[in-house]
């Protein structure tokens, strides 16, 4: 089907299309297969899978540890570290990228806007912002517990709830509200700055923080992700259709049925608190709501339906990549996630407005 | 529908209001199924608003929109969806999905939440499709249709809407001639075929005549007239509404109306629209045609003195409508034409002398426009290029010497239209030189 325009996206992805999709899936699997033998501690290969066999139940013997000589205690603590921080990792990254990805796909859905992502709406920075505050009021990030996760998540919501309620009580239009999004991100950045100032102390922490890392993770935050994940990724998912019908124009969806002003609100609601729950356990991950969705379109076409599920999948499979690459680029320097996520995203941002360009007039 | 209620969509009483701005005032219209019916008028009419606020998008400030006697407001959004499909003007192209995919969003008023497409519906969207032509190439994304295609699939997404009412607002936007005929016949058959009841909004009246079984006009958001359209359309309304002078014609095929606006003009006419007048034309050698081009493109109602048979002017003559005085050719003036003539001359409110060679045949008659010019509004149009047309040796120079001193001088057609519009109506001498 390479009848369409050069760059238009042709109904039913690219024929090579499929190719991609299969390797997006193997990646995905090799990524899950190595991720708990990937880490700043170095332990042998053979003794990490040795441990992910053993499950994770208490070690008795050094047995556990197959293919080296050591001590009881030392394969206690490599078993400790497999499976209380690098598989807790490897699924808060498969979860919080899911969100991000299902996220991403559904407000560029709802806005009819390709570029629109958490990122754009301020959802990201609000999270920051409820950080922050947690910061200059000097808590120790260590002593914190929940605070830290709770007081991100309360940023989170503002932006996407003031965005609800200008919707729902002024009943303004898509476009009205991507622009409140955005003028509510400028708003919380500059909050932000002005956090950082006053309390310096606090700039390195939340540096450190804005760019997320997986480092935190523990099994009730996968737990609670898990959660959030299933009961927002599902809702988003059953609404493909409504969202396609929104493409053709808030007045043509609402003529054949579909609760325009709802399904909208809806659809914003879920993403904020998907996203706010999200950042609350990262930290600020940009690109992979942006990115996602557009590598499920160049697959399986723009059908919301399979978009929305799969830039979930997307954007599981892209983060712990660059969770993975932020592990052992510069051993034994745990990079910040963002800094590879930013490396893949916005190269491949630059990419699709260069895309953008080259088909003028018709719409990505 | 078991409702108690007359069938069909009946509005009563509609008024729609943006903010200060009242676009339609206390509209009725009843529209009954297997009726086409076509809301023309000029843009700006109300049109649009009228079938917003059908679909419910509109703001409804009075009145009541009823189907099968239940009021539309009490519907659900998708049992309206199931009574009332809607093709907006312009739409957003959306996304690159297949034809059928696209299609198959007017099944979504009918289909279950949360639930895959099911094969009735997949059915339903392949019957239109093959109506429509497109089964071959379902799987094509909508992006890569040209714009005549892309309206009639958008057509098939609201007949896959399966409801007893369809608003069609400018259906036939951006289509070349053959797809307007193609859309509207299509939506005409289905109407009659299937009793759904259409409103169509349009532009051209043509294609509302002949397509639509009633023709509603509105004008400044209120109905100016309602019927068949062989009894509604008329110059008169096209003057009155559209501000655009026109010829109302039968089509010899269909024995409907069709109208056809005369050009120039226009602008003119929905500024300050001066009477129109009797006016005699002396022409001849082509040189009137011109003239009378203008004169009945503003409306005048013109007569031509008198011409030989197959002379150019009095083809044109015949073309427009313009009752002349022919004479055959190479023939010297006979008296009974000369007689019509001065007839003609008699009961003009402006005599025009048109541009041409003065030969012995036409010096009685410039003696009798001689006669009438003290007392008649006269233009003599002379252009550089005809002074020297004088071919009688003296005779026919003197005459239009003394014609010129009784006459307005204009250099061409457009001058004289244009000194018509500004001068005051017959009888008035005041304009010509003396």
């Amino acid at each position: 089907m390479a009848r369409g325009r050069a760059g238009a996206a042709s109904p039913a992805g690219t024929p090579g299309g499929w190719w991609l999709g299969a390797l997006l899936l193997l990646g995905g699997v090799v990524l899950v297969a190595v991720s708990p033998l990937i880490g700043p501690v170095p332990i042998p290969v053979e003794s990490s899978l040795g441990i992910v066999a053993h499950g994770p139940g208490p070690v008795s013997s050094p047995n556990a540890c197959p293919g080296i000589h050591v001590s009881t205690n030392q394969c206690r603590i490599w078993a400790e570290i497999v499976w209380q921080a690098r598989i807790p990792a490897m699924l808060l990254a498969l979860a919080a990228g899911a969100i991000l990805g299902l996220s991403g796909a559904t407000l560029q859905g709802v806005f009819r806007n390709s570029l629109a992502d958490p990122y754009l709406l301020g959802l990201s920075t609000g999270a920051a912002v409820g950080a922050a505050v947690l910061f200059v009021l000097d808590v120790d990030v260590a002593q914190a517990g929940f605070a830290l996760p709770a007081f991100a998540f309360l940023g989170g919501l503002i932006p996407g709830l003031v965005i609800f309620a200008v919707g729902r009580i002024a009943r303004r239009s898509a476009e009205t509200l991507v622009l409140t999004g955005v003028a509510l991100g400028a708003v919380f950045s500059s909050l932000l700055a002005t956090f950082l100032l006053y309390s310096p102390v606090a700039d390195l922490q939340v540096s450190f923080w804005l760019l997320g890392g997986m480092s935190d993770a523990s099994w009730t935050h996968d737990a609670l992700l898990f959660g959030v994940l299933l009961a927002v990724g599902g809702t988003l998912s059953l609404l493909g259709r409504e969202l396609n019908l929104l493409q053709l124009g808030e007045d043509v969806a609402q003529s054949v049925g579909v609760p325009v002003q709802r399904v909208t609100l809806t659809l914003v609601l879920l993403t904020t608190v998907g996203t706010a729950a999200a950042v609350a356990f990262t930290g600020v991950i940009g690109f992979v709501g942006l990115v996602s969705p557009h590598i499920v379109r160049r697959v399986v076409g723009p059908d919301y339906r399979r978009v929305v599920p799969l830039a979930g999948l997307v954007g599981a499979a892209f983060l712990l990549l660059a969770w993975d690459i932020a592990q052992t680029a510069l051993p034994p320097i745990v990079l910040p996630v963002g800094i590879p996520t930013a490396f893949v995203g916005a190269p491949f941002f630059l990419y699709l407005l260069y895309r953008r360009r080259s088909v003028a007039g018709a719409p990505a | 529908m078991n409702d108690p209620g007359p069938p069909g969509l009946t509005v009563t009483g509609l008024t729609v209001r943006y903010r200060a701005v009242t676009a339609l005032h206390q509209v009725t219209l009843r529209v009954r199924p297997g009726e086409v019916l076509a809301l023309a008028g000029p843009n700006g009419s109300g049109k649009s608003s009228f079938v917003r606020a059908v679909v419910g998008l509109a703001p409804v400030a009075e009145g009541q929109i009823e189907f099968g006697g239940r009021p539309l407001e009490t519907l659900s959004l998708e049992e309206r969806a199931r009574t009332i499909a809607w093709m907006p003007q312009e739409e957003p192209v959306g996304d690159n999905i297949p034809i059928r995919e696209y299609v198959l969003y007017g099944r979504y008023p009918h289909s279950p939440r949360f639930a895959p497409v099911r094969d009735s519906d997949r059915a339903i969207a392949d019957r239109v499709l093959a109506e429509l032509g497109f089964t071959d190439r379902a799987e094509v994304g909508v992006q890569e249709l040209s714009g005549g295609e892309r309206q009639r699939v958008r057509l098939g997404r609201v007949l896959v809407q399966e409801t007893p009412v369809l608003l069609l607002d400018e259906p036939t936007a951006h289509l070349d001639m053959g797809h307007q005929l193609d859309i509207l016949e299509r939506v005409r058959r289905l109407a009659h075929a299937e009793g759904r009841a259409v409103v169509a909004a349009l532009h051209d009246l043509n294609l509302a005549a002949r397509y639509a079984d009633r023709v509603v006009v509105l004008h400044r958001g209120r109905i100016v007239a309602d019927g068949l359209p062989s009894s509604v359309l008329s110059p008169a309304l096209l003057r009155d509404v559209w501000g655009v002078v026109a010829d109302l014609r039968t089509d010899p095929r269909t024995g409907l109306p069709y109208l056809i606006p005369r050009l120039p003009g226009a602008e003119l006419r929905l500024s300050a629209a001066p009477p129109f007048r009797r006016v005699h034309v002396i022409g001849g050698g082509g040189s009137a045609t011109p003239l009378l081009r203008a004169l009945t493109s503003e409306g005048h109602r013109v007569t031509l003195g008198v011409v030989s048979l197959f002379d150019s002017d009095a083809e044109t003559a015949k073309e427009l409508d313009v009752p002349a005085v022919a004479e055959v050719p190479f023939a010297p003036l006979s008296e009974e034409s000369r007689a019509k003539n001065r007839d003609l001359l008699a009961e003009a409110e402006v005599v025009v002398v048109a541009p041409f060679p003065v030969g012995p045949g036409n010096l009685p008659v410039l003696d009798d426009v001689l006669e009438v010019a003290g007392r008649v509004p006269t233009y003599l149009v002379e252009t550089p290029s005809t002074i020297a047309r004088d071919f009688t040796g003296g005779s026919g120079a003197s005459r239009l010497a003394a014609l010129r001193r009784k006459s307005r001088v204009v250099a061409d057609a457009r001058e004289l239209v244009r000194a018509l519009a500004v001068s005051a109506p017959a009888g008035d001498a005041e304009t010509h030189h003396s």
